[in-house]
């Protein structure tokens, strides 16, 4: 039985003949008991589907043609007033930030109970309802949860209420986005695992929003690939995951680095997808200018949908669906093993950082935090090493330690030989020469008051040297032009440039005096999948030029094994594992690096997921 | 940036009333048709020149003593301007000094100026006044001075907590790995990411410092009572105002007038000054 179903939806900006569709021509249904994937990356215009059905399209934007209908009702010309009796009701939204979702003022009480007065439920009821529906998804001990403020749960948990209010109602239809992008990857195993359950029992129908087509495969039934608000293909998650057609699938497949199999260099499809205002000029296919089998005719006409057979459509010229994306690329060739004999650039010998605890104005110290807790490691000329850990492991606080922007309060820092633990003016000169650090978000790492000549070249100002400003351009365009930008943006500001742009400005700044060792603390954890397989290949080719070593601190395995020869993983401030990344993700000792491992996808769309170990180990 | 500037009204409005006044203030004896000193007992408490009974050779009306009442009104701009513009200078420059230092160290040197702050606000500021210019004597120098120490807190307490805000982002710390010294820093990275803010509490503080020197005019506190400046002149004026109201209105609405121009002017300068609300121009293709 359909639950919802959209026919021919199109979203516009603007009315009449200069309003651009944003959504064009949109059509899917999704099954009461199915799972329906909306896959694409930022500005896909896969929120955008979400924001509709709820009647809270942004200003300027509406639904232009189509229907959408849900249990017999068209959600585009419904009355708002039964909108809002659906909404909440028989169709409920799980998001994407759980902790900004719940009012931090309220306990999880309050805001339970005044959505459970919203279905009606008697007073007296509430509570039972509570701890039943915080018991079903598996939140321990839901009697005390349900007098904590939200700042007292973890994201993970936060969520597990969000989705207990969700499946209150009992809805027909739940619609999910991105319920997990905020979430550490174990907790998203179990988090995602959970809603499917839940889904399942009650016969829901889920529309599951993310940019992540792994994930997407494992959790979907079928699956719709959105490419700029355009359907590029659609149907059941294992063939369009196991065998994509439209060469935007293919290539956002070959684009995302692989924890198996062997290593080849990622596709990157160039620039990025167009923005809103960029789409009318794009009358035809919009993939065209990235497609990388596109012919002229492509950017003339919209391309039909062409039927696979089994529910697998795509939306592409008949020539284009066969050819290899991906598999004939270069094998990647990593540079043999450095010699790790040779005097490391890098070593740090039992470092410790603890964060002392608040001190009252009366009695004594809070016990403090161990945010690292005795890490050596050491990094050879030109090796590429990777810390992986989830949130709170330390991981950042050792790059700012490696960085001289915190002091450790034990053991010893040596760069290039140097002992460089004191916080002085010798160690910092010889830091300057010898280190780089790329910051995680380029948005708040880039002065916006500075263009991106003064940006990369901060480092030149700083040294007073050359004094002559032409110089120092001439090194800017130097920079723009390795880091593979256009020139013209040397009189930009941050504002104006895309993320990619800006994560490539921010690399710039840091090879600007050219350092022995680069610190890339997450540095594609906010970039679309075929952002970051630019950056990561750009990284490859900058090592291959200059030669550096660099320490990438990550979340993400599989960006740890496309780039770094060895690897540290860290859990809770200490290293619990290390060594060559091929023997560590091949045969994993320590409890937590296996765990980690599992509770990403696999590859494999035929593996079993999450893997038992995982479902057995369940942390609250 | 410029071009931007030009293209906000506020900015435009704002910018040209100040004009006006600073010529009328650098040019009040070429400008006024009398001398503001110069009592015509023939024609005491006149009004303007378009109401009844007004006489041409005074357009605004003269006051109790028969002196030109624009005359005055334009004299009184340079006392106006030239407290509006030193006093909130100086207690720009105090505060925002502190605010950086306080912000940029934080501990211990953040936690005294915090503290000191937050003794100074505690005064009520016109008690504060008055026992300063008691203490430091009468004068519109010493009426300058009183502003500055007692309205540096705050530029202090506003900019500080914009430091701080800045302080968390990457760019500090990436301004000081490429190099910079913690002066530059502060000086190129921090300073001008609150430079709007400092610009719009400049223009705020020129309003208030007019109103406090008309305020301390009025009750003799400031300039020589043979001066012309707004606050005496609504001080001359109280005794016959119901005869002639024109006497308070004309001076109160300068006052106003000077007012609403730096507010005008600050609000337009923050919303041009600052990238942050630049739209973007879209990716470069």
């Amino acid at each position: 039985m359909t639950v919802l179903s959209a026919e021919g939806l199109t979203v516009t900006l603007g009315r009449g003949a200069g309003a651009i569709p944003v959504l064009r021509d949109l059509s899917f249904r999704v099954g009461a008991g199915r799972v329906l994937g909306l896959v694409g990356e930022s500005g896909a215009g896969k929120s955008m589907v979400g924001r509709a059905i709820a009647g809270n399209l942004p200003g300027g934007f509406g639904v232009s043609a189509g229907t959408l209908t849900f249990d017999g009702e068209d959600l585009v010309r419904i009355a708002p007033a039964r909108r809002l009796a659906l909404l909440g009701d028989r169709i409920c939204f799980i998001p994407q930030e759980p902790q900004t979702a719940l009012n931090p003022l309220m306990t999880v009480a309050a805001q339970f109970g005044e959505h459970l007065a919203r279905l009606g439920v008697a007073k007296a009821d509430r509570p039972s309802h509570m701890l039943a529906a915080l018991d079903s998804v598996r939140l321990r001990d839901p009697a005390s949860l349900l007098g904590r403020y939200p700042f007292q749960l973890s994201g993970g948990m936060c969520q597990r209420v969000l989705i207990a209010m969700a499946f209150a109602s009992r809805p027909a239809l739940i619609i999910a986005d991105e319920p997990t992008t905020a979430l550490d990857v174990s907790t998203q195993a179990h988090v995602v695992q959970l809603i499917r359950a839940l889904q399942a029992d009650h016969g829901t129908a889920l529309l599951f929003i993310t940019h992540d087509l792994r994930l997407a495969a494992r959790v979907c039934d079928e699956m719709l690939v959105l490419y700029a608000g355009e359907m590029a293909e659609r149907g059941p998650a294992r063939a369009v995951m196991g065998a994509p057609r439209h060469p935007y699938t293919r290539s956002l497949k070959a684009s995302n680095p692989t924890l198996t199999g062997p290593l080849r260099r990622l596709v990157s499809l160039p620039d990025q997808m167009p923005g809103i205002g960029s789409l009318r000029a794009l009358p035809g296919c919009r993939f065209a200018p990235r497609c990388p089998v596109a012919d002229a005719a492509c950017g003339a006409a919209v391309p039909g949908m062409i039927e696979l057979g089994g529910g697998h459509a795509v939306r592409c010229a008949p020539g284009c669906l066969a050819g290899a994306i991906g598999a004939d690329a270069p094998g990647l060739a990593m540079p043999a093993v450095v010699a790790r004999g040779a005097a490391p650039i890098l070593l740090l010998e039992g470092v410790s950082k603890q964060y002392p605890g608040r001190r009252a104005w009366y009695g004594r110290r809070a016990p403090g935090l161990d945010a690292v807790c005795d890490v050596s490691l050491d990094v050879a000329p030109g090796e590429f090493v990777g810390i992986v850990g989830e949130s709170g492991s330390g991981k950042s606080t050792l790059a700012r330690l490696v960085m001289g922007l915190e002091r450790p309060s034990a053991g010893r820092i040596l760069v290039d030989g140097r002992d460089v633990t004191a916080a002085n003016r010798g160690a910092r000169v010889v830091r300057l020469g010898a280190l780089q650090m790329v910051f995680q978000d380029p948005q708040s790492a880039l002065n916006p008051r500075r263009s991106v000549a003064r940006l990369v070249t901060q480092a030149l100002e700083a040294a007073d040297r050359p004094r002559d400003a032409s110089d120092r351009t001439a090194r800017a365009q130097e920079l723009l032009r390795e880091t593979g930008l256009p020139p013209d943006l040397l009189e930009r500001f941050p504002s104006q440039l895309s993320g990619g742009q800006k994560q490539r400005v921010n690399i710039a700044r840091a090879l600007c005096v050219t350092p022995r060792l680069l610190v890339a603390d997450e540095i594609v954890s906010g970039l679309d999948v075929s952002v970051q397989a630019q950056i990561l290949n750009l990284l490859l080719d900058l090592r291959a030029e200059f030669g550096f070593a660099l320490l990438l601190i990550s979340h993400d395995l599989a960006v740890v094994r496309y780039l770094c020869s060895r690897v540290l993983v860290m859990h809770l401030g200490a290293v619990v594992e290390s060594g060559e990344v091929a023997k560590v993700f091949a045969d994993p000792r320590h409890a937590y690096t296996r765990s980690l491992l599992a509770s990403i996808p696999p590859d494999d769309a035929a593996a079993a997921w999450p893997a038992a170990a995982l479902r057995a180990a369940e942390p609250v | 940036m410029i071009a931007r500037m030009v293209a906000s009204p506020r900015v435009v409005l704002g910018a040209a009333l100040v004009l006006v006044l600073a010529f009328v203030a650098l040019f009040a004896p070429a400008i006024a048709p009398h001398d503001p000193a110069e009592q015509d007992l023939m024609f005491t408490l006149l009004p303007p020149a378009w109401d009844a009974g007004g006489e041409a050779m005074y357009p605004f009306g003269t006051d109790s003593l028969g002196r030109c009442l624009l005359s005055r009104l334009i004299h009184g701009t340079r006392v106006a301007l030239y407290v509006a513009v030193v006093a909130a200078f100086g207690a720009m420059l105090l505060g925002t000094a502190l605010a950086l230092i306080g912000g940029y160290c934080g501990g211990r040197i953040d936690w005294l100026i915090g503290r000191a702050v937050d003794v100074w606000m505690a005064f009520p500021p016109v008690v504060l006044a008055l026992i300063l210019l008691v203490g430091l004597g009468t004068g519109v120098n010493m009426v300058i001075i009183a502003i500055i120490v007692i309205d540096w807190t705050r530029f202090c307490r506003v900019i500080r907590s914009e430091v701080l805000v800045v302080m968390k982002r990457d760019y500090i710390p990436a301004a000081r790995l490429s190099g910079f010294s913690h002066v530059q820093v502060v000086l190129r990275e921090v300073l001008p990411a609150v430079t709007p803010l400092v610009v719009t509490l400049l223009s705020l503080e020129m309003g208030i410092a007019v109103i406090v020197e008309a305020t301390m005019s009025f009750v003799g506190l400031s300039v020589e009572a043979d001066v012309a400046a707004w606050g005496v002149m609504i001080a001359d004026a109280r005794q016959f105002m119901n005869q002639s109201p024109w006497g308070v209105v004309l001076p109160m609405l300068a006052i106003f007038l000077a007012v609403f121009a730096f507010n005008l002017l600050g609000d337009g300068l923050r919303r041009t000054l600052d990238p942050r609300l630049m739209v973007a121009r879209g990716p470069a293709s």
